[in-house]
């Protein structure tokens, strides 16, 4: 078990060493923050002063090596606009938010999809069946922008029921969380759906049902508990589609995460900033993963031994 | 325990619970805004972008009035002199900063704001213009300061130190006893409001000073500037009575005004046009005379063969005019536009040696206000194909395509882009048409001579003659595809009264009025 969990972050490591070089040179391939920190007047001496104190003018390899040296003592740098803020600083104060917003809307689609994907599968070939199914297709399709907008305007202008956009108090949630959750909904129901029905059909349930076991028992004890162990091996996937996706949630609904950090970012060309966003969200995949394996081993006794 | 926990716990959601939905409260005047730039509180440590909300905690040296004429600010009188290099600025006495330690606006305030404004290190936008022409700043007494020019500037006071551009007068003692780089600390200025907190990414809040102000009454006792960027969002916000004031694109116009909202347009403050990379002709390096816009002929027939109105009424709601030019400048209002005249264009193209017209990549961009530019260019592209002109467009995004249009090179390449108004004409003139300046894309020897003059002009009259020579042979040069001098509109709420939007970047957010 150890031996496992030593290879996990030696793997880790490397992951994350790899993701700084792929996205140090990426955010450099598109341009440079000195053509937009400059004015439409400025001459080629203001570009070079800038250059210069933006520590631009050194050679990429060095600024690499300057760049992960720094970032092992916990130093990514500051952002290159005009708050000079730290970047981890930056990235940091933005995370609850994301986190937060990530949780509610898993917890969301965890509970709700759960639910659906056993009521489909027990109800097999029904009405009910065809109607879980659609929804969960339909979720899976409509894209979260189109989803976040339609949801503000029926629900707070037309309702006025929740606020628009926002952060602060527990309705900001709802809205968001709702639209970030829709799209794993769909695939938790169909996952869970499919292997509640694997689990219905295997021989421990027939044993169960010979028995004279009551059916909720069968449903919810001996299926629904086997079931759930592929859910829980896409966790850590459905936590990082939530971060990820959190770019267009966050940015419709006004909401203060690194999802709109990246983006502004991005905008600005503030390569600091961008990588320690992008290296965050690495670190974040990761330690879901690897929460996920350790989760795994708890709960699987089949993994134990295998280790 | 449990029992208090829990008490205080349902008193918090119903508390909650009874602030939905989220209003606008009465006296709190909210605006959603797309972006708050650096959110940062000195005027040096960022852009302009951030004069929304510095803009109600500084204050300027001179204001402008809505026709762009100057009004007395924290310098109640001023006079130039010495042929436009020295300028002496006689300050209001007794207006308060709103920290108690830093008592009254002194000289030494204003001499200091200036040098931090232009230090090498600020990231103002006019700095390093400002940088070139500033020489040495003197205090005889407390309060004059008289300002050495290192080359005539005539335009000092509407321009680098009016209220449209980012000189706001701290308190100098204040800033001097931060730590260094504490550029997010709370602002100490002279204006009306002072900042009540600013959350990264989200909002700044700014409160209403307790005093008799000098300038302005205003009717709202907090302000909340939010971020808002999707502009569906800042829309349902206005229709839910979430926010008074946002920025809307002309799309969203019609729907607005059939809710019952109304639009304040600002006049002229921006403008699309299309420049014409590779024709910096004072350059060799930057010179393309490969591109069949290097001869005049080609880039009038580019102008002539585009309805400029048609795209007018159909892309920005009619919310715009026919450009003569590619900034709004007054002294150009007896320029006249290119008429649509594609028969014209043909003739041209067939005598610059292009009857079949030729090929040409169009780069665009979206940005805000700029939504519409890339729909622009496609608009711009089939009008060009009925004359023969075969534009591919490149969509892209500014911060690559200014990397490359900055880049010093000879560019083979036309881009859509968006053109604010300068307080200073001239400085808008330099900033696209002088060899100097890296975002030049158009220059010429009679061009420069033009301006030499200008420069060199010290009777005020002759200089805005000098200036309208300028534009109409910008115009005739066809120096750029001109093509619209656009307003921005912005919807506001009901509770909303009285408001007026000078210019470009000077939003009077202090001066927003209560509905009856």
């Amino acid at each position: 078990m150890l031996r496992q969990i030593t290879g996990r972050l030696i793997e880790a490591f490397a992951a994350l060493l790899l993701m700084s070089l792929v996205i140090f040179l990426l955010s450099r391939v598109t341009g440079d923050p000195v053509a937009l920190l400059l004015s439409d007047s400025a001459t080629e001496a203001d570009r070079q002063m800038l250059i210069e104190q933006l520590h631009l003018d050194q050679p990429m390899w060095r600024q690499y090596l300057s760049f992960v040296g720094n970032a092992l003592q916990g130093d990514f740098g500051q952002s290159v606009n005009a708050g000079r803020q730290d970047a981890l600083d930056l990235v940091m104060s933005r995370l609850p938010a994301s986190i937060s917003l990530a949780a509610v809307a898993l917890a969301f689609t965890l509970v709700v999809g759960i639910a659906m994907g056993v009521v489909a599968a027990v109800t097999r070939g029904s009405w009910i069946d065809v109607l879980v199914r659609v929804i969960a297709l339909l979720g899976q399709s409509v894209p979260s922008f189109w989803l976040g907008i339609v949801l503000i305007y029926i629900v707070s202008v037309k309702w006025g029921l929740l606020p628009t956009s926002g952060y602060g108090t527990w309705q900001h949630y709802i809205l968001p969380a709702l639209t970030l959750g829709t799209f794993t909904l769909a695939a938790v129901t169909r996952l869970v759906r499919a292997s509640m029905l694997d689990a219905l059909g295997s021989e421990y349930v027939k044993l169960a049902r010979v028995k004279g076991v009551s059916e909720a028992t069968v449903i919810f004890k001996h299926a629904l508990s086997n079931s759930l162990i592929p859910v829980v091996t896409f966790m850590g996937a459905f936590f990082a589609t939530m971060i990820t996706g959190a770019v267009v949630v966050e940015t419709v609904f006004a909401w203060p995460g690194i999802g709109r950090l990246a983006y502004e970012s991005i905008v600005s060309r503030d390569f600091p900033v961008i990588q320690t966003v992008v290296l965050v969200i690495t670190a974040m995949f990761i330690l879901a993963n690897f929460a996920v394996d350790m989760l795994y081993l708890a709960i699987d006794p089949r993994m134990r031994d295998a280790g | 325990m449990i029992h208090t926990t829990r008490a205080a716990l349902l008193s918090a959601a119903a508390a909650t619970c009874l602030a939905l939905p989220a209003l606008a409260a009465d006296g709190e005047l909210v605006i959603a805004t797309p972006t708050l730039s650096d959110q940062t509180m000195t005027p040096w440590s960022g852009s302009g972008q951030r004069k929304t909300y510095l803009d109600l905690v500084y204050e300027y040296l001179v204001y402008l009035d809505p026709e762009g004429n100057t009004e007395p600010g924290l310098a109640e009188s001023w006079e130039m002199s010495n042929e436009g290099k020295t300028w002496t600025f006689h300050l209001r006495e007794g207006v308060p900063f709103s920290d108690e330690s830093c008592g009254d606006v002194t000289a030494e305030d204003v001499k200091y704001s200036i040098e931090r404004l232009v230090a090498e290190d600020s990231r103002a936008g006019p700095a390093s213009t400002m940088r070139r022409i500033i020489d040495t700043i003197d205090t005889p007494d407390d309060l004059t300061v008289v300002v050495n020019l290192k080359a005539p500037d005539f335009l000092l006071d509407k321009g680098y130190f009016g209220e449209a551009q980012q000189l706001g007068i701290v308190c100098k003692s204040y800033i001097e006893g931060l730590a260094a780089g504490a550029d997010t600390a709370a602002p100490v200025g002279t204006g009306p409001y002072v900042l009540d907190h600013s959350t990264d990414g989200s909002e700044v809040v700014l409160t209403l000073r307790d005093i008799d102000h000098w300038r302005v009454s205003p009717d709202w006792e907090t302000v909340a500037i939010r971020i808002v960027p999707e502009e569906a969002t800042r829309v349902a916000m206005l229709q839910a009575g979430e926010a008074d004031i946002a920025p809307v694109s002309f799309d969203s116009i019609a729907g607005l005004k059939d809710a019952g909202l109304r639009i304040v347009s600002a006049e002229k403050t921006w403008s699309p046009v299309i420049r014409l990379g590779g024709t910096v002709q004072t350059d060799e390096a930057r010179f393309n005379k490969e591109n069949p816009w290097s001869d005049v002929r080609v880039r009038q027939a580019m102008n002539y063969a585009i309805d400029k109105q048609a795209i007018i009424d159909e892309l920005f709601a009619g919310e715009g005019t026919v450009a003569n030019g590619d900034t709004p400048v007054a002294a150009w209002d007896s320029v006249q536009p290119y008429p649509y005249d594609p028969d014209k264009a043909r003739e041209l193209l067939a005598e610059a040696g292009y009857p079949d017209g030729f090929d040409m990549t169009l780069k665009t961009f979206a940005t805000t206000p700029g939504a519409e530019l890339p729909l622009m260019a496609e608009a711009a592209a089939l009008y060009w194909a009925d004359v023969g002109i075969n534009a591919t467009i490149e969509p892209g995004d500014w911060p690559s395509i200014r990397t490359e249009w900055t880049s010093g090179k000879a560019l083979d390449f036309a881009m859509t882009h968006r053109g604010f108004p300068f307080p200073n004409p001239e400085n808008g003139v330099e900033a696209g048409f002088s060899t100097q300046s890296l975002f030049a894309s158009f220059t010429s020897d009679d061009l420069e001579a033009l301006m030499a003059e200008l420069a060199a002009e010290t009777d005020p009259a002759a200089r805005t003659e000098k200036l309208t020579e300028i534009g109409q042979y910008i115009r005739d040069q066809a120096g750029a595809v001109f093509m619209v001098l656009a307003n921005e509109p912005w919807a506001v709420g009901p509770d909303v009264g009285e408001w007026v939007i000078d210019t470009a970047y000077v939003y009077n957010f202090d001066t927003v009025g209560k509905a009856e």
